[in-house]
Formats: structure tokens, sequence, C-alpha cells
């Protein structure tokens, strides 16, 4: 068994190409090499011309059947014209996934010596890529001195899939001269191809291209030692149909026959299919071992010498496999001692397989499972565990390599999920059930998740060895989430607990692969914890999940938990730090190429709440617009309940209080998903229908709200209580609830202008004019550096009569008194709005960069729209997008502002 | 969906186990395999099969079905 692990790690080669994939699959250097030509391939000129020809142009398309040599036709030209720097990706069917695709595009970059800028990201989701990814991407390659050749090889596995074509074409578009792709397959791409034909930017290689003409069969021939009249050499070609596979099949048997010569001249597929055919002949004339070993390989996709031998039963392997390889007769090597056979023979020897020995397949694929298990290679095994419909195997090596948490987050959740679900349900014991709860719950379906989770905690083994501890750690790491789920802090806390114990069990190296486990748990942790409104306690443990290693599988929890960071600080109004942790929240998913559909929308919220505090309404409608695009509200009640309240809190400002009033009694009569009901988020609500029926001009009604429900959960309920409080005429009883805020150290400016402005309002009805002056000074010092308007806004008309009284205090505080002066709301001045936006423009994002550009070329939104491939409305909302960020209302302002700004 | 579809050549009956769905007889150069499909998704996978099996297609053509 030694030997054996020792030659698998050399399989992938040195330890720069063993990288390993956000996939959590160690990448098979074989998938990102030019495949070796073999001694006896015979170089076309015509088709090296086409392929040089066609390195002109953007695309170029090798099409033909199997076994019709275009991988060997590439990989030759390349190794002949040496056509620059090439990146080769031979693709795999699992690539379907946009975000797996571009992974593994990114990576045969990187393995060819393309050294990619850090800033472009990689995916973190498997199902789909953000589209800003690819434009940094595109605009890379584009701004390079040099070109990329792109190959990728076996297309036809990805042919369905819309969406990769979709990328694929944005790049190419956006990459100009840096890019040209090179595709190989046996269909059409779903590129449109009909475009690039009309442009003449598209060199096609197709089916009668690669068929082989009699020059070239007398040449391929002469190359195995078996000269052949001009006259055999036209009939071969007939017979064969000039294709490759059939001619090289039809050359083995002759080398093996008697008479070579005149097999080839009599050679008459007769009335046979030629593969079909020859492959029967030239599979009778090898020894009895080899052909056995070609029908018990045939199940892999690629093989190693020992792992053949596991599945003989024999140790012959290593010789039969060289022999083979020398013959030039369906293996090739592919390094390392791997091989791979040719995909159409492997296809045709699983059917002989199949003949000759009924049953056989699932044997061997339990065999190959548990070979590939003993090397180390997960990702390899499960599927053929799965084949041999050994799920118990399937699911015990997954638990046990601690791999639970890529069932719920990261690049391989799709395709693990996809392989799960064709579990058996007789499959018994903890690890099916713990896969079976992560999958539950994964798909949101707590029920059911926790009732399997339950069935595997009755049957944990005991001891205190490492795969008990596996399965308690995975066991204890569902739990977390399910806790949280259920919004209880307490179960969330006792089974992070059982994680950290279960962790001691286990050694750091084997934890140390799998960041996810940490981050999910804190994450999960950190969310149950805010639900039940331990604040302190959420913000350590979710600094603690940001602080785990940055990556794919990660970038999910870390998004989640610097969102929640950003929920916290808003929470105890720091809008600064609020701000900040919401952008790093945002950048996060940006980077990994999280969808905006994928984020948690709750970043979006915060900005938003913020900027309605800065009396920013239009910014604050932007980023609600942008968390509506999300789909986390119907999951997560928090962004849900946050969700309405800012709506009516924007209503409220726009002078819509009954609007208002009407959306938050909806709410309130919602059934929250969570079981366990969360102090703060219920009184977050009463404030805000407080806050609107004081906007109504209905204080009464305001205080009642708060004498339903006594006592405050967060320090923002009290300050509320006495704003209603004051509004209402009771400034003696305001006065004493604000004695019972925190110290100034444990809130931010936010609430310290709230209760300042609070304690002012108080003591000047109360006739201490004085003592009001001094303590609106305050809270404007305080709300100054944040631009904090709403406060003032909403305190009256006193506030705006002060500073008409006080014009040095006016002047002192002009990013205020414009906001004061003006009413109603919406009337502000391009001036103030310019003044507001100069200190710190909001950065565009790479498309609305494109757009700006095209914008300032004079471009109409149709022309945007044509040019960017997208569609007049998305440009349009780009447009919304800059304006608001450069401040502009026009086309000329924006166009202006961002020179003045350097943007342009 | 009946549909019926022709081979070049003929196929071995070792391959045509790899149809396992469709009944088959051959003529003179030819295999015509031809049975019940189920949906398009089963037909495109057809396609695939005959592909990845280096067989060439001379007519796909789909049965009129019985009264």
């Amino acid at each position: 068994m030694g030997v054996m692990s020792h030659s698998v790690k050399e399989g992938h080669g040195d330890p720069s190409e063993t990288a390993v994939t956000p996939d959590g699959d160690p990448v098979l250097a074989a998938r990102l090499t030019v495949p070796t030509v073999p001694g006896t391939f015979v170089r076309r000129e015509r088709l090296v011309e086409q392929l040089t020809e066609g390195a002109r142009s953007p695309l170029t398309l090798v099409n033909g059947p199997a076994g019709a040599g275009k991988t060997l036709l590439v990989a030759d030209w390349i190794r002949a014209r040496e056509p620059g720097e090439v990146a080769w990706l031979t693709v795999e069917p699992e690539d379907c996934a946009p975000g797996v695709f571009w992974t593994y595009v990114l990576h045969a970059f990187g393995h060819h010596g393309i050294a990619l800028p850090g800033n472009i990201g990689s995916p973190a989701r498997p199902g789909e890529v953000d589209h800003s990814l690819l434009a940094r991407l595109a605009a890379w390659l584009n701004g390079r001195d040099s070109r990329v050749v792109l190959v990728l090889d076996e297309f036809d596995r990805v042919a369905g899939c819309a969406e990769v074509a979709e990328g694929l074409q944005f790049v190419l578009r956006h990459a100009g001269e840096g890019l040209r792709l090179v595709i190989v397959s046996r269909t059409e791409p779903l590129l449109p191809l009909h475009r690039y034909r009309a442009a003449g930017e598209l060199v096609d290689i197709r089916a009668d291209d690669l068929a082989f003409g009699a020059e070239e069969t007398a040449a391929l021939v002469d190359r195995h030692g078996l000269p052949l009249s001009a006259d055999g050499a036209r009939v071969l070609t007939e017979r064969t149909g000039g294709w490759a596979a059939g001619l090289r099949l039809c050359t083995l048997a002759a080398q093996r026959a008697g008479d070579p010569e005149s097999f080839l001249k009599e050679f008459e597929p007769g009335h046979s299919t030629v593969a079909d055919f020859l492959l029967g002949e030239v599979l009778r004339v090898h020894p009895a071992e080899t052909q056995d070993l070609l029908l018990r390989t045939s199940i892999l996709e690629e093989t190693h010498p020992d792992l053949a031998n596991a599945l003989t039963g024999r140790d012959d392997a290593e010789p039969i496999l060289e022999e083979l390889q020398r013959a030039n007769a369906f293996v090739e090597p592919i390094g390392h001692s791997w091989y791979r056979l040719h995909p159409l023979f492997a296809e045709i020897l699983r059917v002989h397989l199949g003949v000759r020995h009924p049953g056989l397949a699932p044997e061997l694929h339990r065999t190959a499972a548990r070979w590939l298990i003993r090397a180390g290679l997960l990702d390899e095994a499960l599927p053929h565990a799965a084949d041999a419909g050994d799920w118990e195997l399937a699911a015990a090596e997954f638990i046990d390599q601690l791999a639970i948490g890529r069932l719920l987050t990261g690049l391989a959740a799709e395709r693990l999920d996809g392989l799960f679900a064709r579990m058996a349900p007789e499959a018994s014991g903890p690890a099916p059930d713990l896969v079976r709860a992560a999958r539950e719950l994964a798909h949101h379906d707590v029920d059911r998740g926790v009732a399997y989770l339950r069935r595997a905690e009755e049957n944990l083994p005991g001891g205190d060895g490492g795969d008990a501890a596996a399965v308690r750690l995975s066991c204890a790491v569902l739990r977390v989430l399910a806790a949280r789920v259920a919004g209880s802090a307490d179960m969330a806390e006792t089974a992070a607990r059982a994680v950290a114990q279960a962790e001691r069990a286990l050694p750091a190296d084997r934890l140390e692969r799998c960041p996810e486990l940490t981050a999910l748990t804190l994450t999960d942790l950190g969310s149950a914890q805010l639900w039940a409104g331990r604040f302190d306690a959420a913000r350590a443990t979710l600094s603690d999940a940001v602080r785990t290693a940055q990556g794919p599988s990660t970038a999910f929890p870390r998004h989640e938990a610097l969102s929640r960071l950003a929920l916290i600080d808003f929470l105890y109004g720091h809008p600064g730090r609020a701000e900040s942790h919401a952008r790093g929240a945002i950048a996060e998913a940006e980077h990994s190429g999280l969808p905006v559909s994928d984020g948690t929308g709750m970043a979006r919220l915060v900005l938003a709440a913020v900027a309605i505090d800065r009396d920013d309404l239009a910014a604050a409608r932007d980023h609600l617009d942008q968390a509506a695009a999300t789909t986390t509200a119907a999951r997560d009640p928090i962004v849900a309940v946050e969700q309405a309240i800012l709506r009516s809190r924007l209503l409220c400002a726009r002078g819509d209080s009954g609007a208002a009033l009407l959306a938050l009694d909806e709410l309130a009569e919602q059934r929250l998903v969570s079981a366990e009901p969360s102090p703060w988020v219920s009184e977050r609500i009463a404030m805000a229908t407080a806050a609107a029926q004081l906007a109504d001009g209905d204080p009464r009604a305001a205080v009642k709200v708060f004498e339903e429900r006594p006592g405050h959960s967060c320090p923002e309920g009290l300050v509320a209580e006495a704003w209603a409080r004051v509004a209402a005429g009771e400034s003696e009883r305001a006065l004493r609830i604000l004695d019972g805020l925190p110290g100034p150290g444990n809130r931010g400016p936010v609430l310290e202008v709230w209760g300042l402005l609070t304690r002012a309002q108080a003591v000047d009805t109360l006739g201490d004019s004085s003592a009001a002056e001094s303590l609106l000074l305050k809270a404007l010092t305080a709300a100054r550096p944040h631009h904090l308007r709403r406060p003032f806004l909403e305190a009256g008309p006193w506030v705006r009569q002060l500073l008409r009284d006080r014009p040095a205090l006016a002047r002192e505080h002009a990013w205020l008194t414009g906001t004061l002066s003006r009413r109603p709301v919406d009337g502000r001045s391009r001036e103030e709005r310019e003044e507001y936006a100069s200190p710190r423009p909001e950065p565009l994002s790479a498309r609305e960069g494109d757009v700006l550009e095209r914008l300032a070329q004079l471009m109409s939104t149709e022309e945007i729209a044509a040019d960017l491939h997208l569609s007049v409305n998305t440009v349009k909302t780009h447009l919304k997008s800059i304006y608001r960020k450069l401040a502009a209302t026009r086309r000329g302002e924006a166009v202006r502002r961002a020179r003045e700004l350097g943007l342009l | 969906m009946r549909y019926e579809i022709r081979v070049d050549g003929q196929m071995s009956d070792e391959l045509t186990t790899a149809f396992p769905e469709l009944d088959s007889f051959v003529v003179p150069r030819q295999t015509v395999l031809y049975g019940q499909v189920k949906d398009d998704s089963h037909l495109y996978g057809l396609l695939v099969r005959f592909q990845s099996l280096g067989l060439r297609i001379l007519e796909f053509r789909r049965l009129p079905e019985p009264e």
C-alpha cells in the first residue's frame, strides 16, 4: 500500500500543480496538459495551416466525430508552431456548472505560466459566476501586450450549457486581440457562430477536413512500418471513410496479421461498423491478460498500474500498459504513471465488458472506489462508490474526511448534492443519515433535516477514534445550522461546544484542510446569537468567522458574517463601521464571483439604513432595490423584517406615513420562519411603527406602541421611546428613560445624536432653552462627521428656528442647513447633492465603468446595450447607479463629474 | 414516441447491447434500431450514445403510432 500512495502522489505532479481547486478536487495535471503526440502521428500541413490561420481570428472550431483525430491535431500544432502563450483545458461534464468551468479556465492560465492578477478573483459557487469577474478577466486579457490561445478540448461535454457558452462569448468579445479561442468538440458549441462566420472571424475545421486523404493514409500506414501501394491506400481510405480511429485500428490489426500488406489491401469492413468490427479484431490478437485488463479498466477515465492490478487481481498491469502504449493501441500516457484509455475505445470496451462479464461492473466500481479512497482521492472515488451502489462506503468516507461542509458551501456543493441525490433509501447508519440531513438543510427543509440528524445521533458510534470524532463533528456542525434556523442561541451554543470537543479528538492538519467547517459553524452560531439579541457574543463569534482563511469554500460564510457584523454596528449606532463592514461583505461576494441573487442582501440593507440616516434617499432606495433582488428574505427573518422596516422609513421620509403604517401592519401579521421569537427584531418593528405614527402626527399612538411592550432589548429602543414621549409632551418621563442609556463607550454616534437631540427637546419644552441649545450644539458636532441629517429633520421646527437665529452656527453646519431649509424632502438642489457626494464617491463597478466610457463617447443607451451585449433595461439600471454614485442627474453632468474625479 | 434509427454498417450483437431499450435487425450494410423513446432528453441521450460509440447515423425518423 505504501508504494501505491507514493505513486499516486506523483500522479498529481509537483506541488504547484497539485493546487486544489475550490471544488476540492485535486486538479489532475492531465486536464491542463497539452497531450503528448505519439511518434506515429502524421502531421498534415493543410490542417496545421488552417489552425495557424485560425490563431489570427478570435475563434477556431475543430468539429468532428469521436476518433477523428481532433485533439492530437491541435496538440501537434501547438508543439510544431508554438503559437505564443497557450492554456489548455480538457473539459469534463461537471464543468457544465459555470462556476466550476471558470475555475478550471483560470487554473489553466495559471498552469501554463500565465499569471493572473489577484483582483480577478475566483468563483465561489458552482452554479453561477458573477459577470464582473468575467469582465475583469476580459479587460485584463485585452490590456496585455501578447495574446493567449485558450484550447478547450472535448467541449461537447458541456455543449448543452448555455451559461458556459454565454460567458465564453462575453469574454471573447471583450478580450479583443488578447484572446484566441480554439474549441475542440464533437458538436457545435452554442456560440453565435453565424455572426463570427459572417464577420470572417471563424476558422472552421470540420469532419471532412479531418478525414484522411489517400496520400495521408499511405503516410500513416508507412509510419507504422507497413508500406502500402497507392492503390491500397485509396481502397483503405474509401473503406474507412478516412476516419482516423478506423485507420488506426486497421493498422493495428494489420501489424498483427500474418501478411500485413494483403490484410490492408483486402481489408473489407464488409457490412460491419468499422470500430465495432476492428476493435473485436484488434482485441482478439492480444493475449487474454491484456484483453481482461482493457475490459476491466474501461470503467475508469484514467488508470494507474496499481489501480489496474486491483481491478484484475493480478500484478502485471505495468508491463501490459507499457506494451499497449508502445504499440500505440488504446492507451495514452498522461504522465506520472497514469494512463488514459481512448474515450471511443473505452466506450466500446464497456459494452463488451457488459456482455462478457454481466454484473461485474458494480464490483469493479467498488474496488476502484476503495483503491481511490486509500490513495486519498475522495472526489474521484465517490462516483465509483455511487456506481457500485455502495452508499454506505460513499457516505462513510465523505463524513470521515470531514467533507460535510462541502455539501453546504463552495464549488462542489451542487455536484455532491447531485451525487448523493441518487443515494438508495436502504443505505443506513449515521453517515448516510448525516449526508441526508446536510442535503435537506442545504435545501432549507429544516424539519426533514432535523429528523435525519436525530436518527444519526441515535446511532452515533462510541469511542474516541478518529472515525467517531468525525461523525460527532459533522453532527454538531449540522446541529449549529439547525439551531440557527430554529432561532435558538442556546441550542447553537451547545452544539458549538460539541463541535469544539469533537475537534479536539481530530488531528489539526485534517481540520486545516476544511476551513469551511469552522467558517460555517461560527457564522451559524453568530447568527443565532444575533437573533437572540446577544450582540456582544455575536460580534465576537462573527469576527472569528471573518478571520477564517479566505477562499472559495469560505466565501459565502465570510460574506454572511461580514453582513451581520455590519448590522450589529448599525444597531449600535456606528454608521462608519457599519458601512465598512457592509462594503467588506459586498467586496467578498464580488471577489468570489457570488452572484447578487445569492448574496444575503443584508449588507445592502445596512447601506440603505445608513443612507436614510444621512437623508440620501435616492441612494437608500437603490440599495433597497438591490437587497430585494436577493432571495434570502424568504428564509432569513432578519432580512425580511429589516427590508420592511426600511421601506417604511423611506415612505415616512417621503411624507407618506399612511403607506408606511400599512406596510408595518402587514409585517406584524406575518409569521416569521424561526421557531423562537427574537426580542429585538420585534422591538425594531415596534420602533418603526412608533416612528410612522409620529410622522403621521399621532404621538399618543406612538407612545402606546411602547406601553404595549414594556422593557427594551436594545439601546435604540430606549431612545425611540424617549423620542415619542417628548413628542407626546411627557418630557420628564423621557429624561428618566434616557438615563438608562448605556455608557458613551458602548453607543455610536447615531444613538448619541438621537439621545442628545431628545434630551435637548425635552429640556427645551421644560423651559431651559440655554441647556437645550448647548445639547443641540453637542448633537450637531457629533452628527457632522457622519452627515447624520435625519434626526435633525425629524426634530421639529425648533431646530430650524434656532439655526435661523444663529447664522454663524448655520454656516458652520452648512452640511445640514441646506437640507433643513428645503421642504418637502424631494426638492433638493444639485449643489447640495454635489456637496454631499464630493467627499467620497462610491467606486464604480467594472460594468458601470464600461457604460460610463461609452457614455463619454456620446453613444446612446441602445448603442451601449448593443455594444456590451446587454439589454437596454440593464444599461438603464447601470446608468441610474452611475448617476447616483456621481450625484449627477444627466449624462453630460455624469461625464463631467467622472472627468473631475479622474474616472475617465 | 416510437423512433427508427438507421446506422451505417452491421453492428455486432455485443454492440447492440449498448441500446438495451431498442430492438434491432440488420440489413445489408446497415443496422436498424427501433423502439420507444420516452422524451426529448432520452432522444438527445441516444444521439450522444451513438456518437460516443463511433456510429454513423444515416437516418433518424419518428414512426407513426400504431392505431
